[in-house]
Order: C-alpha cells, then structure tokens, then sequence
C-alpha cells in the first residue's frame, strides 16, 4: 500500500457505482423530540470536488455528517456514500475518512497506539500508520500520550486516522478550529492536492473566511434547512461573495 | 471479527487502565485477607468452610467486582472518550465491537480473577499458618476456588460490559456495580437467603467452592445460572448499542 496518490483506487474499496454520485443524501430528516435538526435536506457530491458545508453553530450539519456516518439514524429520508449505507460500507476505512470531534482520543494513550487500534480493525498494516504520522507531521509526538497534545496536534492525529485506509471521501467537521496559520495553510494544500488526484471532500465550518479559499462548491445551511448548493463560480457570476451569499441566507429570518 | 478481536486486545493493551485496577485489586485482596486472617479468633478460623470462607469472601467478592469494573469501563471509558466515535466509523457493525470486546474482557476477567482469588489464598494461607493453624483446603479446593473464581470473574465482566453499554455513563455504571455487590447482595443475603442463592454475586460464591445458607451448593447450577446473566447482560449491551445514536 502506497502512501500517496489516496484517490486513485476507483471505487473498488467501496464497491459502489463508479458512475453515481459519492455522496447522495435524499430528503433527509432527523429529529430528537419535537426539535428538528434536519429538515428535509437533500444533496449530492460529485468526485474531485471540495466542498464546504456552511451554517451557524446548531444549523444542523454535525447532525447531517453523523446520519451519513451512520452514527445516527435518519428520522426519514436516506444518506448514502458510493450507493450505500455507510454501514453496508464493505471497507469503510479504505472507502471514507472522516473526522467529527478534534477531541476523540483517550487521553492516556499515545497518538501512534491511537491509530495502532484503528489500523487493526480496519486490517491495515502498522506501516500505514507510520505513513499518515509523517503525512500529518507528528512522528516525533507519536510516542507521547495524546492528553500532551495541543489542539491542533489533535487535529492533525484526527486527520492520520481519516487518512490511514486511503479513502476516496474525507468528511471532516470544523477541521480548522485550534489550528495555526500555518496549519490552516497546510490543511488547504493537502486538501487541494487530494481533490486534485480524484478525491472528493466534505468540509464543515461556521466560519466563512476559513473555507473560502478552499472550496469548489457550498451548501450553506442553517435551521436544519439546505438554503443555497452552488458553485463558487455560480456565485461569482451572479456577482455576489460568497461572504454576501452567506448572510443574506443564514440572516433572512433576523430582518 | 478477527480484526476487531485484535483492535480491542491491543485498546487494553495500550494504556494503563487493566495494570491499575489490578493492581488496586491485588493490594486491596492481600490487605483485606491479612485483616481478616490476622484479625478473626483462631476458634473462626480452623475448619475448611471457615477457611475457604475467608478467601472466597474475599479473593472472589473482590476479583468480581473488579472484573465487573473492567467491564464496564471496556466501553464507558470509549463513551466517555469519544474513542467510540472512531471505533464505529472502522466498523460501523456495531454488533462486531460489542462480540469483540465480550471476548478480549472475558480473558481479562477470568485472569483477574485467577489473580485475586490466588493472592486471598496465598496471602490468607500464609497469615493462618503464621498463627499456627493447619490448612484444610486440598489441592482441589485451591484448584475450584482459583479456577471458579477466574470463571466467575470472567461472568462478571461480561455483565460490567453489558450494564456499561446499556448505561453508557461511567460513574453511574461503575456505583452500580458497587452498590449491588457490597450493599444490595448483602442485604438480600442477610434476611432473604433463599433468594439470594440465586443473585450473580452470590453465584460467583458458589461456584468457587462457598458453601452456606445464602449460597448455591452445587458448583455446576451456579456456573450455567451465571453464564445465563452474563449473556443477558452482553444481550442488552448489544441491543443498547446497536439501537441508539451514538452522541
């Protein structure tokens, strides 16, 4: 198994359509109680794209990102990767990396243990994770127990385990916060270079200037409701930011 | 399965969680067996109930309830962590994580157990024959007290596993565990010792080999009734997780 080139497996690994779309969600809703998190959102990404899915805190894109990961259970509708539940997934890790919480790691345990685990149960060899240490620069952090860590070391080892199965999809929520600007520059170049060799990524954040610059494509939303899918060349066309198409979406209901 | 098998032997092997609780095992074992062997009058302390009452009482008591804490802490400490976030996104069958870690803490409870009822055997015999008292116990009393206890810890494990994954939080399903082996079965087995035969800690007794009012006297209904509890804990600890969202 190589270290680069992560995208370039087609969908083998996933066992999907190579022709549909990577991620498909259909008028999905989730609901906890009578407070509705998800209102009927539908969306679809297609392969080499990055994607930004943008919103206020609470909008609801945690929400939607852990149905997809089948964390969650739709209250209705569907959310499929390459076709499939992800729990139908045959190899979920070689097929989509995901990060959700920068803060999923026991702390007494070192950040190589940390990504030891996950390769054994994903059956990948310990070599991979020397290869995604080196990727994400924490090989000499690698011993040490992950509580020493600062919050963008966390980020990064979360960015390791995504990486560790070389998925054609990253899912990753709010990866920014807690990184340096170097960080942050160094996330938009190993985003850029895995979008360009085919991969396909879904990005969330509530803070617009921090995806700006990286994303092909947004899918603003806010109160569990899908407001805007557009390119950032449609939005530039019809001549407006993507900072204006933003609030003028997610303030609407204020005014 | 294998490789969910290995991951999860590899979570205990990785940190320093299975060493400290045995290891406060082991001192609270010895200290508490060295109270009692030191401590009882010698008149309490000469026959074989009495004596293998001691180290039950204490070596097996105390291996369950620790099994059971290493039970529950196999998946409360992943909740509470949010290691279980990743754990679930490797293997989305949710079924598999729970059949792997009933089986990794199944080992490590029946070695818990092995450990704690060894050291109450070991550290108990040598304060009775300090004071001059003869051993009753036989090579198969020793072999059914280490063995049943590693057996019954094992049980118990699975039960910390099953009470932790429907429970889900740390604390409670650590009280729990200790609130009904240290208060509840003693209560149950002081005024109500019939119902109490019945009770897994009481079980756990039974099948190491303690022979009272409040205990099961036949070893082998004491194993299959507590091999019964330990499955329907794993059960419902399944069945928790694989119904609910995970957070």
């Amino acid at each position: 198994m190589s270290a680069e080139p992560q995208a370039q497996q087609g969908t083998s690994a996933a066992g999907g359509s190579p022709a549909g779309p990577v991620v498909a969600v259909e008028r999905l809703t989730k609901r906890y109680g009578r407070q509705v998190a998800v209102d009927d959102v539908t969306f679809s990404l297609d392969r080499g794209m990055i994607t930004g899915f943008l919103g206020p805190n609470g909008a609801g894109k945690t929400t939607t990102l852990r149905v997809l990961l089948g964390l969650a259970e739709p209250t209705a509708g569907t959310a499929l990767v390459f076709g499939r539940r992800y729990s139908h997934l045959d190899h979920p890790a070689r097929t989509v990396g995901a990060v959700l919480e920068s803060n999923d790691f026991y702390p007494g345990r070192s950040g190589r243990n940390h990504l030891r685990v996950l390769a054994l149960a994903a059956g990948l060899p310990f070599s991979r994770v020397e290869e995604v240490l080196d990727a994400v620069r924490l090989v000499s952090a690698a011993a040490r127990p992950v509580r020493s860590y600062s919050l963008g070391m966390r980020q990064r080892l979360g960015l390791a385990a995504a990486l560790l199965g070389e998925p054609e999809l990253l899912i990753l929520d709010e990866p920014i916060n807690g990184l340096d600007p170097a960080g942050v520059h160094w996330l938009r170049t190993f985003l850029r270079r895995f979008a360009g060799q085919g991969g396909t990524v879904l990005v969330s954040s509530h803070v617009l200037a921090e995806v700006a610059q990286t994303v092909d494509r947004v899918l603003i939303i806010d109160n569990g409701r899908l407001l805007a899918d557009a390119t950032v060349d449609e939005l530039a066309r019809r001549g407006q930011s993507l900072e204006a198409a933003y609030l003028e979406l997610t303030t609407a209901d204020l005014s | 399965m294998k490789a969910q098998l290995r991951s999860e032997l590899y979570k205990l092997r990785s940190t320093w969680t299975v060493a400290s609780v045995v290891a406060a095992m082991l001192a609270l074992v010895t200290l508490a067996v060295l109270l009692h062997g030191f401590g009882l009058s010698a008149s309490r302390l000469t026959s074989l109930p009495d004596q293998r009452g001691v180290f039950t009482d204490v070596g097996v008591n105390l291996g369950v309830l620790f099994a059971g804490l290493l039970g529950a802490l196999a998946i409360t400490s992943e909740i509470r962590s949010g290691t279980i976030r990743p754990t679930l996104l490797v293997t989305p069958r949710r079924g598999l994580v729970i059949a792997a870690k009933a089986v990794t803490i199944l080992a490590a409870g029946f070695v818990a157990g092995v450990i704690s009822a060894g050291a109450a055997a070991g550290a108990g015999g040598a304060a009775l024959a300090s004071r001059g008292l003869t051993i009753r116990l036989g090579a198969g009393d020793y072999a059914q007290l280490i063995l049943g206890g590693g057996a019954a810890a094992a049980m118990w494990a699975l039960i910390g596993l099953g009470l932790g994954a429907v429970v889900r939080a740390q604390v409670p399903a650590i009280v729990a565990l200790f609130a009904w082996l240290l208060f509840v079965e003693n209560i149950i087995g002081g005024d109500l010792p019939s119902v109490n035969r019945f009770a897994p800690g009481a079980l756990a007794q039974a099948l190491a080999g303690q022979q009272r009012s409040g205990t099961l006297h036949t070893p082998a209904v004491a194993a299959l009734l507590l091999a019964l509890y330990a499955a329907l804990a794993v059960v419902a600890g399944r069945t928790a997780t694989t119904r609910r969202d995970v957070g």
